[in-house]
């Protein structure tokens, strides 16, 4: 043995370990997708391109962690530290995800286009949401110490920005296709990728119990 | 047992303070791993640890025959599950091991 055992390193390994699966960059990727094609769906079914937006990522989520990375990797439960992070995690995402969904919205789809603050102009709402959902992914990131969602709020937040420099030059719906667009497939890409390699990785045990049914 | 016996006898072994339960590395990883999270079942371990079912069961039986783990076995669906814990004990156990070790190299000679 050549390095020191540190207990807060395998922690943080066995920690990490469950975000290997590549299933966090898909949902993103869905997400940011569904945020591209919103406009699009909007024109084609009305309101109802809402429930697009909202189900296909959560969905997709708890399906893969519960059919494809949980019968891989196994159950893990752990310390009242992160259990304690959770909890405060989730009274955040509760009060601040529908938030930031409808200052993307309001941005992606023009639904308001003259109501726009007076001393960024057109770019007030584009540039709050897209501070806020930097802010607001970048704590997430610290929190949950998953690096990946340091990325997800910049994408995310430079696609708001995008989407509303490119909405003169580029008709809608096509400057939030550009800007979500682009980014949501290669972040899709690289989920599948990475997912393809957990799978290798990972095989279903054969003898094993399986947490699943 | 007279007292110049037993002084001989510590002499000739001056590692018995170490665990050897828990000194096995195998068994070593899953006490540590157990140590650090709340409980994880008989997959996650075989994954972190890198054991095989086979030798991960033998030691799973050994450290719970020790006290050392509380093995909860369930069913989910048809499926068995079985979850595993540090004890109190093996909680104690692995943190007195922890001391021994670092005060034995701490006191061997540079």
């Amino acid at each position: 043995m050549t390095e020191p055992i540190n207990l807060k390193d395998i922690e943080k390994k066995a920690y990490r370990f469950t975000f290997n699966d590549g299933i966090y960059d898909l949902t993103y990727a869905t997400l940011l997708i569904m945020f591209a094609l919103a406009p699009i769906l909007r024109e084609l079914i009305g309101l109802g391109y809402i429930l697009f937006l909202v189900l296909p990522a959560p969905l997709l989520f708890l399906l893969g962690i519960r059919y494809i990375s949980l019968p891989r990797i196994g159950l893990v439960k752990f310390n009242q530290r992160r259990k304690t992070t959770q909890k405060k995690l989730a009274i955040l995402c509760i009060i601040l995800v529908p938030l930031t969904v409808i200052l993307v919205l309001l941005t992606a789809v023009q639904i308001f286009p003259g109501s726009y603050g007076t001393l960024l102009g057109v770019y007030t709402v584009p540039i709050g949401a897209a501070f806020f959902a930097i802010a607001f992914l970048s704590f997430l990131a610290y929190l949950l110490e998953f690096s990946h969602l340091y990325a997800y709020g910049l994408i995310i937040g430079l696609g708001i920005l995008i989407s509303e420099l490119l909405h003169d030059p580029v008709a809608p719906p096509w400057n939030s296709v550009i800007a979500f667009g682009i980014s949501g497939t290669l972040l899709f890409i690289y989920g599948i990728i990475e997912l393809v390699r957990f799978i290798r990785t990972y095989p279903l045990p054969k003898e094993e119990n399986s947490i699943v049914n | 047992m007279s007292t110049k016996k037993k002084k001989t006898m510590e002499n000739n072994q001056p590692l018995d303070f170490i665990d050897k339960i828990i000194h096995e590395p195998a068994r070593l990883s899953i006490m540590t791993l157990l140590y650090v999270i709340e409980s994880a079942d008989f997959l996650f371990l075989m994954r972190q640890t890198g054991l095989t079912f086979g030798n991960l069961s033998a030691h799973m039986s050994k450290l719970e025959d020790a006290g050392y783990i509380q093995v909860k076995k369930e069913f989910l669906g048809k499926k068995p599950h079985t979850m595993l814990r540090l004890t109190k004990k093996g909680r104690t156990a692995f943190e007195e091991y922890r001391n021994n070790m670092k005060q034995f190299f701490n006191d061997l000679p540079t």
